[in-house]
Protein backbone atom coordinates (compact mmCIF):
# COMPACT_ATOMS: atom_id res chain seq x y z
CA UNK A 1 0.00 0.00 0.00
CA UNK A 2 1.15 3.39 -0.84
CA UNK A 3 1.74 5.95 1.61
CA UNK A 4 -0.82 8.04 0.14
CA UNK A 5 -3.42 5.19 0.00
CA UNK A 6 -2.03 5.00 3.88
CA UNK A 7 -2.70 8.33 4.28
CA UNK A 8 -6.42 8.17 3.44
CA UNK A 9 -6.62 5.31 5.55
CA UNK A 10 -5.64 7.51 8.53
CA UNK A 11 -8.20 10.21 7.44
CA UNK A 12 -10.80 7.88 7.17
CA UNK A 13 -10.44 5.85 10.61
CA UNK A 14 -9.88 9.43 12.23
CA UNK A 15 -13.56 10.67 10.84
CA UNK A 16 -14.85 7.19 11.84
CA UNK A 17 -13.47 7.73 15.72
CA UNK A 18 -15.00 11.56 15.75
CA UNK A 19 -18.02 10.12 14.54
CA UNK A 20 -18.62 7.63 16.95
CA UNK A 21 -17.33 9.70 19.96
CA UNK A 22 -20.53 11.92 18.80
CA UNK A 23 -22.94 9.69 18.69
CA UNK A 24 -21.63 8.61 22.13
CA UNK A 25 -21.93 11.82 23.23
CA UNK A 26 -25.70 12.17 21.76
CA UNK A 27 -26.41 8.75 23.83
CA UNK A 28 -24.74 9.73 26.99
CA UNK A 29 -27.29 12.69 27.16
CA UNK A 30 -30.23 10.74 26.13
CA UNK A 31 -29.27 9.26 29.07
CA UNK A 32 -29.22 12.06 31.56
CA UNK A 33 -32.75 11.65 32.30
CA UNK A 34 -33.18 13.91 35.34
CA UNK A 35 -33.44 18.10 35.29
CA UNK A 36 -30.46 20.23 35.11
CA UNK A 37 -27.43 17.86 35.05
CA UNK A 38 -28.06 14.58 36.44
CA UNK A 39 -27.53 14.93 40.40
CA UNK A 40 -28.38 18.64 41.08
CA UNK A 41 -31.58 18.18 39.29
CA UNK A 42 -32.19 14.85 41.04
CA UNK A 43 -31.35 16.05 44.64
CA UNK A 44 -33.83 19.01 44.26
CA UNK A 45 -36.56 16.85 42.73
CA UNK A 46 -35.78 14.59 45.69
CA UNK A 47 -36.25 17.85 48.20
CA UNK A 48 -32.89 18.16 49.39
CA UNK A 49 -31.61 21.00 50.74
CA UNK A 50 -28.13 22.77 50.56
CA UNK A 51 -25.56 22.56 53.54
CA UNK A 52 -25.30 26.19 54.58
CA UNK A 53 -22.07 27.32 56.63
CA UNK A 54 -22.21 29.79 59.16
CA UNK A 55 -19.64 32.16 58.99
CA UNK A 56 -17.28 31.12 62.08
CA UNK A 57 -18.76 27.29 60.51
CA UNK A 58 -14.93 26.55 59.09
CA UNK A 59 -12.52 27.74 60.96
CA UNK A 60 -8.79 27.64 60.50
CA UNK A 61 -7.42 24.83 63.32
CA UNK A 62 -4.17 24.34 63.00
CA UNK A 63 -1.47 26.47 60.68
CA UNK A 64 2.16 24.87 59.65
CA UNK A 65 4.81 27.10 58.99
CA UNK A 66 8.15 26.39 58.48
CA UNK A 67 8.75 25.95 54.30
CA UNK A 68 10.62 28.98 52.27
CA UNK A 69 8.52 28.35 49.28
CA UNK A 70 5.61 27.51 47.63
CA UNK A 71 3.96 24.14 48.52
CA UNK A 72 2.97 21.72 45.98
CA UNK A 73 1.83 18.90 47.69
CA UNK A 74 0.88 17.29 50.60
CA UNK A 75 -0.41 14.04 51.71
CA UNK A 76 -1.58 12.25 55.16
CA UNK A 77 -0.97 9.30 56.72
CA UNK A 78 -3.50 6.74 56.67
CA UNK A 79 -3.81 7.25 60.30
CA UNK A 80 -4.37 10.77 59.20
CA UNK A 81 -2.29 12.27 62.54
CA UNK A 82 1.07 13.29 60.15
CA UNK A 83 1.38 15.01 56.97
CA UNK A 84 4.18 15.33 54.41
CA UNK A 85 4.26 18.16 52.24
CA UNK A 86 6.76 19.13 49.35
CA UNK A 87 7.89 22.47 48.75
CA UNK A 88 9.76 24.70 45.63
CA UNK A 89 12.27 25.57 48.28
CA UNK A 90 13.63 22.06 47.81
CA UNK A 91 12.65 20.40 51.05
CA UNK A 92 9.93 16.95 52.24
CA UNK A 93 8.50 18.26 55.78
CA UNK A 94 7.43 15.64 57.64
CA UNK A 95 4.59 16.90 60.25
CA UNK A 96 2.99 16.23 63.50
CA UNK A 97 -0.64 17.67 62.72
CA UNK A 98 -1.97 17.54 65.90
CA UNK A 99 1.43 19.51 67.81
CA UNK A 100 2.01 21.00 64.30
CA UNK A 101 5.93 20.20 65.24
CA UNK A 102 8.09 19.41 62.46
CA UNK A 103 9.79 15.46 62.81
CA UNK A 104 11.78 15.87 59.83
CA UNK A 105 12.91 18.39 56.86
CA UNK A 106 14.32 16.30 54.10
CA UNK A 107 16.53 18.56 51.96
CA UNK A 108 15.72 16.65 47.90
CA UNK A 109 18.75 16.46 45.38
CA UNK A 110 16.14 18.34 42.87
CA UNK A 111 14.83 20.75 43.88
CA UNK A 112 11.92 20.66 41.72
CA UNK A 113 9.59 18.62 43.36
CA UNK A 114 6.04 18.58 42.16
CA UNK A 115 4.48 15.55 44.25
CA UNK A 116 4.67 13.70 47.51
CA UNK A 117 3.00 10.72 49.49
CA UNK A 118 3.10 8.66 52.66
CA UNK A 119 3.52 4.78 52.44
CA UNK A 120 0.52 2.98 54.06
CA UNK A 121 2.98 2.31 57.13
CA UNK A 122 3.60 6.01 57.88
CA UNK A 123 7.67 5.14 57.54
CA UNK A 124 8.12 5.74 54.24
CA UNK A 125 7.70 9.63 51.84
CA UNK A 126 7.80 9.14 48.33
CA UNK A 127 8.59 12.29 46.19
CA UNK A 128 8.97 13.29 42.22
CA UNK A 129 9.17 16.49 39.58
CA UNK A 130 11.60 17.74 37.12
CA UNK A 131 13.89 15.12 37.23
CA UNK A 132 11.80 12.44 36.17
CA UNK A 133 12.62 10.10 38.71
CA UNK A 134 10.17 8.95 42.32
CA UNK A 135 12.59 8.94 45.03
CA UNK A 136 11.65 7.20 48.53
CA UNK A 137 12.81 8.08 51.89
CA UNK A 138 12.78 5.94 54.87
CA UNK A 139 11.65 8.27 57.84
CA UNK A 140 13.87 6.09 60.17
CA UNK A 141 16.73 5.70 58.76
CA UNK A 142 19.77 7.25 60.54
CA UNK A 143 21.14 10.75 58.59
CA UNK A 144 24.30 11.14 56.80
CA UNK A 145 27.35 12.56 57.61
CA UNK A 146 26.23 16.25 56.52
CA UNK A 147 22.90 15.82 58.09
CA UNK A 148 20.36 14.95 55.37
CA UNK A 149 18.12 11.60 55.08
CA UNK A 150 19.66 9.70 52.38
CA UNK A 151 17.37 8.49 49.34
CA UNK A 152 16.70 4.75 50.10
CA UNK A 153 15.49 3.74 46.30
CA UNK A 154 15.50 6.10 43.16
CA UNK A 155 12.33 4.66 40.58
CA UNK A 156 14.21 5.74 37.41
CA UNK A 157 12.69 4.91 34.23
CA UNK A 158 10.02 7.92 33.41
CA UNK A 159 10.83 9.78 30.03
CA UNK A 160 9.53 12.87 31.63
CA UNK A 161 8.82 14.99 34.76
CA UNK A 162 7.39 13.08 37.17
CA UNK A 163 3.54 15.24 38.10
CA UNK A 164 1.63 12.99 40.64
CA UNK A 165 2.12 9.84 42.62
CA UNK A 166 0.53 7.37 45.80
CA UNK A 167 0.92 4.22 47.65
CA UNK A 168 -1.06 1.64 46.74
CA UNK A 169 -2.98 1.24 50.09
CA UNK A 170 -2.06 -1.32 52.18
CA UNK A 171 1.25 -1.98 50.85
CA UNK A 172 4.59 -0.36 51.19
CA UNK A 173 5.88 -1.95 48.19
CA UNK A 174 4.06 -0.85 45.21
CA UNK A 175 3.52 2.93 43.85
CA UNK A 176 1.51 4.42 40.90
CA UNK A 177 3.29 7.83 39.31
CA UNK A 178 1.99 9.84 36.58
CA UNK A 179 4.11 11.57 34.17
CA UNK A 180 4.59 14.27 31.34
CA UNK A 181 5.70 11.35 29.48
CA UNK A 182 2.38 10.68 28.91
CA UNK A 183 2.29 7.74 30.60
CA UNK A 184 1.18 5.89 34.47
CA UNK A 185 3.45 3.44 36.07
CA UNK A 186 3.15 1.06 38.66
CA UNK A 187 6.61 0.13 40.70
CA UNK A 188 7.66 -2.31 42.73
CA UNK A 189 9.95 -0.59 44.64
CA UNK A 190 11.34 -3.87 46.57
CA UNK A 191 13.07 -4.14 42.92
CA UNK A 192 12.42 -0.37 41.49
CA UNK A 193 11.48 -1.79 38.61
CA UNK A 194 8.55 -0.86 36.62
CA UNK A 195 5.56 -3.60 37.21
CA UNK A 196 3.22 -2.10 34.32
CA UNK A 197 3.39 1.00 32.21
CA UNK A 198 0.19 2.54 31.68
CA UNK A 199 -0.50 4.38 28.43
CA UNK A 200 2.39 5.03 26.07
CA UNK A 201 3.78 4.95 22.42
CA UNK A 202 2.59 1.33 21.54
CA UNK A 203 -0.59 0.79 23.71
CA UNK A 204 -3.64 3.02 23.78
CA UNK A 205 -3.38 5.50 26.51
CA UNK A 206 -2.99 8.97 27.37
CA UNK A 207 -2.05 11.71 24.37
CA UNK A 208 -0.32 14.02 26.45
CA UNK A 209 0.96 14.48 29.85
CA UNK A 210 -0.29 13.31 32.67
CA UNK A 211 -0.83 15.10 35.62
CA UNK A 212 -2.82 13.21 38.21
CA UNK A 213 -3.65 9.89 39.49
CA UNK A 214 -6.04 8.46 42.10
CA UNK A 215 -6.25 5.15 43.40
CA UNK A 216 -9.52 3.94 44.35
CA UNK A 217 -9.35 3.27 48.35
CA UNK A 218 -12.50 0.54 47.94
CA UNK A 219 -10.45 -1.62 44.79
CA UNK A 220 -6.63 -0.75 44.85
CA UNK A 221 -6.60 -2.28 41.69
CA UNK A 222 -8.49 0.49 39.61
CA UNK A 223 -7.01 3.67 39.39
CA UNK A 224 -7.73 7.33 37.78
CA UNK A 225 -5.55 9.51 35.77
CA UNK A 226 -6.08 13.09 34.35
CA UNK A 227 -4.09 14.77 31.34
CA UNK A 228 -3.31 17.44 29.58
CA UNK A 229 -5.04 15.66 26.62
CA UNK A 230 -7.98 17.03 28.64
CA UNK A 231 -9.38 13.20 29.26
CA UNK A 232 -9.65 11.79 32.77
CA UNK A 233 -8.85 7.50 31.80
CA UNK A 234 -10.29 4.80 34.51
CA UNK A 235 -7.21 1.94 34.40
CA UNK A 236 -7.86 -1.49 35.92
CA UNK A 237 -3.90 -2.42 36.91
CA UNK A 238 -4.10 -5.98 35.51
CA UNK A 239 -4.57 -4.50 32.36
CA UNK A 240 -2.23 -2.23 31.21
CA UNK A 241 -2.75 -2.07 27.53
CA UNK A 242 -5.99 0.04 27.35
CA UNK A 243 -7.75 1.90 29.82
CA UNK A 244 -10.98 0.38 30.89
CA UNK A 245 -12.65 3.53 30.22
CA UNK A 246 -11.97 7.22 28.50
CA UNK A 247 -13.89 10.15 30.01
CA UNK A 248 -14.32 13.47 28.17
CA UNK A 249 -16.28 16.47 28.66
CA UNK A 250 -13.44 18.61 30.00
CA UNK A 251 -11.80 21.52 27.53
CA UNK A 252 -8.80 21.97 29.26
CA UNK A 253 -5.91 19.83 30.79
CA UNK A 254 -7.51 18.20 33.43
CA UNK A 255 -4.96 19.07 36.25
CA UNK A 256 -6.18 16.81 39.42
CA UNK A 257 -8.31 13.73 39.84
CA UNK A 258 -9.49 12.25 43.32
CA UNK A 259 -11.33 9.21 43.73
CA UNK A 260 -14.91 9.79 45.50
CA UNK A 261 -15.07 7.79 49.38
CA UNK A 262 -17.67 5.57 47.78
CA UNK A 263 -15.35 3.98 45.49
CA UNK A 264 -17.80 4.41 42.51
CA UNK A 265 -16.78 7.70 41.28
CA UNK A 266 -14.21 10.39 40.88
CA UNK A 267 -14.12 13.97 40.48
CA UNK A 268 -11.86 16.07 38.33
CA UNK A 269 -10.40 19.61 38.28
CA UNK A 270 -9.19 21.85 34.97
CA UNK A 271 -7.84 24.40 33.35
CA UNK A 272 -11.18 25.04 31.71
CA UNK A 273 -12.31 26.45 35.59
CA UNK A 274 -14.91 23.32 36.47
CA UNK A 275 -14.63 20.61 38.61
CA UNK A 276 -16.85 17.36 37.40
CA UNK A 277 -18.34 13.84 39.00
CA UNK A 278 -18.10 11.28 36.99
CA UNK A 279 -19.51 7.54 37.67
CA UNK A 280 -17.09 4.80 36.88
CA UNK A 281 -19.27 1.89 35.84
CA UNK A 282 -21.60 3.79 33.30
CA UNK A 283 -19.19 6.57 32.30
CA UNK A 284 -22.00 8.88 33.09
CA UNK A 285 -20.68 12.51 33.97
CA UNK A 286 -22.98 13.29 37.24
CA UNK A 287 -22.51 17.15 37.80
CA UNK A 288 -20.92 19.74 36.09
CA UNK A 289 -19.35 22.56 39.12
CA UNK A 290 -18.55 25.66 37.74
CA UNK A 291 -19.26 29.60 39.32
CA UNK A 292 -19.53 32.12 36.49
CA UNK A 293 -17.43 35.20 37.49
CA UNK A 294 -18.05 39.04 35.53
CA UNK A 295 -14.41 39.39 35.18
CA UNK A 296 -11.56 38.13 32.96
CA UNK A 297 -9.50 36.33 35.77
CA UNK A 298 -8.41 33.18 34.92
CA UNK A 299 -9.46 30.27 37.08
CA UNK A 300 -7.91 26.74 36.79
CA UNK A 301 -8.78 24.07 39.24
CA UNK A 302 -5.77 22.97 40.53
CA UNK A 303 -6.51 20.61 43.12
CA UNK A 304 -9.77 19.06 44.86
CA UNK A 305 -10.47 16.64 47.99
CA UNK A 306 -13.77 15.66 49.13
CA UNK A 307 -14.97 15.84 52.67
CA UNK A 308 -15.24 12.11 54.67
CA UNK A 309 -18.94 11.64 53.11
CA UNK A 310 -18.57 13.16 49.65
CA UNK A 311 -20.90 15.45 50.42
CA UNK A 312 -18.33 18.68 50.44
CA UNK A 313 -15.92 19.29 47.66
CA UNK A 314 -13.18 21.38 48.07
CA UNK A 315 -11.20 22.92 44.98
CA UNK A 316 -8.28 25.33 44.41
CA UNK A 317 -7.98 27.58 42.01
CA UNK A 318 -4.71 29.03 40.12
CA UNK A 319 -5.93 32.51 41.40
CA UNK A 320 -5.77 31.26 44.95
CA UNK A 321 -9.29 30.86 45.35
CA UNK A 322 -10.50 27.98 47.72
CA UNK A 323 -14.44 27.23 47.34
CA UNK A 324 -16.22 24.47 48.49
CA UNK A 325 -19.20 22.85 46.92
CA UNK A 326 -22.32 20.99 47.99
CA UNK A 327 -21.71 17.86 45.16
CA UNK A 328 -25.30 16.68 45.43
CA UNK A 329 -26.51 20.27 45.15
CA UNK A 330 -24.20 21.58 42.70
CA UNK A 331 -24.09 24.91 45.08
CA UNK A 332 -21.06 26.79 46.14
CA UNK A 333 -21.66 27.29 49.80
CA UNK A 334 -18.26 29.29 50.68
CA UNK A 335 -15.67 30.72 48.94
CA UNK A 336 -12.44 32.64 49.03
CA UNK A 337 -11.67 30.86 52.58
CA UNK A 338 -8.50 31.65 53.82
CA UNK A 339 -6.18 30.89 55.87
CA UNK A 340 -8.07 27.01 55.73
CA UNK A 341 -6.56 24.06 56.81
CA UNK A 342 -8.88 21.04 55.72
CA UNK A 343 -9.40 17.58 57.07
CA UNK A 344 -11.16 15.51 54.39
CA UNK A 345 -10.80 11.88 53.85
CA UNK A 346 -7.06 11.38 54.36
CA UNK A 347 -6.15 14.29 51.71
CA UNK A 348 -6.29 18.07 51.67
CA UNK A 349 -6.25 20.59 49.17
CA UNK A 350 -3.42 22.40 47.67
CA UNK A 351 -2.83 24.59 50.09
CA UNK A 352 -2.81 28.45 49.43
CA UNK A 353 0.41 29.75 49.50
CA UNK A 354 -0.09 32.37 51.49
CA UNK A 355 0.24 30.11 54.80
CA UNK A 356 3.21 29.94 54.49
CA UNK B 1 8.81 32.87 47.81
CA UNK B 2 10.48 33.36 45.15
CA UNK B 3 8.20 34.16 42.28
CA UNK B 4 10.67 34.69 39.62
CA UNK B 5 11.59 30.63 39.62
CA UNK B 6 10.27 29.00 37.01
CA UNK B 7 6.87 27.41 37.64
CA UNK B 8 7.37 23.63 37.49
CA UNK B 9 4.04 23.74 35.77
CA UNK B 10 5.34 25.10 32.94
CA UNK B 11 6.99 21.83 31.11
CA UNK B 12 3.21 20.73 30.63
CA UNK B 13 1.90 23.53 28.45
CA UNK B 14 4.81 23.43 26.09
CA UNK B 15 4.93 19.61 25.87
CA UNK B 16 1.20 20.00 25.01
CA UNK B 17 2.18 22.44 22.43
CA UNK B 18 4.75 20.35 21.02
CA UNK B 19 2.55 17.16 20.74
CA UNK B 20 2.87 16.11 17.05
CA UNK B 21 0.21 15.45 14.78
CA UNK B 22 0.32 12.07 13.13
CA UNK B 23 1.27 13.54 9.58
CA UNK B 24 4.30 15.73 11.48
CA UNK B 25 5.50 12.16 12.51
CA UNK B 26 7.16 11.36 8.99
CA UNK B 27 10.84 12.34 9.07
CA UNK B 28 11.88 14.49 6.52
CA UNK B 29 14.53 12.77 4.45
CA UNK B 30 13.53 9.18 3.53
CA UNK B 31 13.29 8.28 0.02
CA UNK B 32 12.03 5.52 -0.08
CA UNK B 33 9.41 6.65 2.39
CA UNK B 34 9.07 2.94 4.24
CA UNK B 35 10.00 4.32 7.70
CA UNK B 36 6.88 6.78 7.54
CA UNK B 37 4.65 3.90 5.95
CA UNK B 38 5.09 1.78 9.07
CA UNK B 39 4.47 4.44 11.17
CA UNK B 40 1.40 5.24 9.54
CA UNK B 41 0.27 1.83 9.54
CA UNK B 42 1.13 2.17 13.14
CA UNK B 43 -1.04 5.44 13.51
CA UNK B 44 -4.01 3.28 11.89
CA UNK B 45 -4.21 0.68 13.66
CA UNK B 46 -3.98 2.25 17.06
CA UNK B 47 -7.48 4.13 15.69
CA UNK B 48 -8.92 0.83 14.59
CA UNK B 49 -8.26 0.01 18.21
CA UNK B 50 -10.11 3.29 19.13
CA UNK B 51 -12.80 2.44 16.98
CA UNK B 52 -13.60 -1.12 18.82
CA UNK B 53 -12.88 0.49 21.96
CA UNK B 54 -15.67 3.29 21.63
CA UNK B 55 -17.78 0.48 19.41
CA UNK B 56 -17.90 -1.08 22.39
CA UNK B 57 -18.76 1.31 24.49
CA UNK B 58 -21.85 2.17 22.62
CA UNK B 59 -23.08 -1.27 22.47
CA UNK B 60 -22.60 -1.38 26.80
CA UNK B 61 -24.75 1.72 26.38
CA UNK B 62 -27.63 0.09 25.64
CA UNK B 63 -27.84 -2.34 28.96
CA UNK B 64 -26.56 0.84 31.55
CA UNK B 65 -29.25 2.32 33.69
CA UNK B 66 -30.27 6.21 33.23
CA UNK B 67 -28.69 8.48 35.80
CA UNK B 68 -31.04 8.91 37.87
CA UNK B 69 -30.33 5.44 39.44
CA UNK B 70 -26.70 6.08 40.11
CA UNK B 71 -27.77 9.86 41.76
CA UNK B 72 -30.02 7.71 44.41
CA UNK B 73 -27.38 5.35 44.55
CA UNK B 74 -25.01 8.13 45.08
CA UNK B 75 -26.96 10.13 47.57
CA UNK B 76 -27.53 7.18 49.56
CA UNK B 77 -23.91 6.90 49.95
CA UNK B 78 -23.24 10.29 50.83
CA UNK B 79 -26.01 10.74 53.66
CA UNK B 80 -24.76 7.65 55.21
CA UNK B 81 -21.51 8.55 56.28
CA UNK B 82 -20.87 9.87 59.51
CA UNK B 83 -18.83 13.99 58.38
CA UNK B 84 -17.17 16.10 60.61
CA UNK B 85 -17.03 18.96 58.53
CA UNK B 86 -20.94 19.10 57.82
CA UNK B 87 -22.87 21.47 60.41
CA UNK B 88 -25.32 18.48 61.11
CA UNK B 89 -24.27 14.64 60.35
CA UNK B 90 -25.63 11.46 61.69
CA UNK B 91 -23.27 9.20 63.66
CA UNK B 92 -22.41 9.45 67.62
CA UNK B 93 -19.24 11.57 68.32
CA UNK B 94 -16.25 10.49 67.65
CA UNK B 95 -13.63 11.73 70.15
CA UNK B 96 -10.89 11.00 67.76
CA UNK B 97 -12.50 13.69 65.60
CA UNK B 98 -12.88 16.55 67.71
CA UNK B 99 -9.37 16.39 69.12
CA UNK B 100 -9.20 18.77 65.98
CA UNK B 101 -11.57 21.03 67.20
CA UNK B 102 -10.28 22.23 70.50
CA UNK B 103 -9.43 25.60 70.59
CA UNK B 104 -12.17 26.46 67.65
CA UNK B 105 -13.89 29.26 68.24
CA UNK B 106 -16.93 27.85 68.51
CA UNK B 107 -18.59 24.10 69.07
CA UNK B 108 -21.57 24.23 66.86
CA UNK B 109 -21.07 20.52 65.78
CA UNK B 110 -24.05 18.99 66.17
CA UNK B 111 -24.37 15.25 65.90
CA UNK B 112 -28.05 13.35 65.24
Amino acid sequence: MSVAELKARHVAATETVNSLRERLQQKRLLLLDTDVVAVAGYAKAHGKSSVSFGATDLVCCRTLQGHTGKVYSLDWTPEKNRIVSASQDGRLIVWNALTSQKTHAIKLPCAWVMTCAFSPTGQFVACGGLDSVCSIFNLNSPSDKDGNLPESKMLSGHKGYVSSCQYVPDEDTHLITSSGDHTCVLWDITTGLRTSVFGGEFQSGHTADVLSVSINGSNSRMFVSGSCDSTARLWDTRVASRAVRTFHGHEGDVNTVKFFPDGNRFGTGSDDGTCRLFDIRTGHQLQEYYQQHSDDEVRHVTSIAFSISGRLLFAGYSNGDCYVWDTLLAQCIAGKIWPLFLKGNGKCTHMPFWLF
Amino acid sequence: MDDSLPSPGEPRREDQHRTPSPSTLLPKTQPSGFYGKHRLAAAISNLQNQINYLQEELDQLEEIGEASIVCKELISSVESIPDPLLPLSKGPTNINWDRWFKGAQNSRKRWI
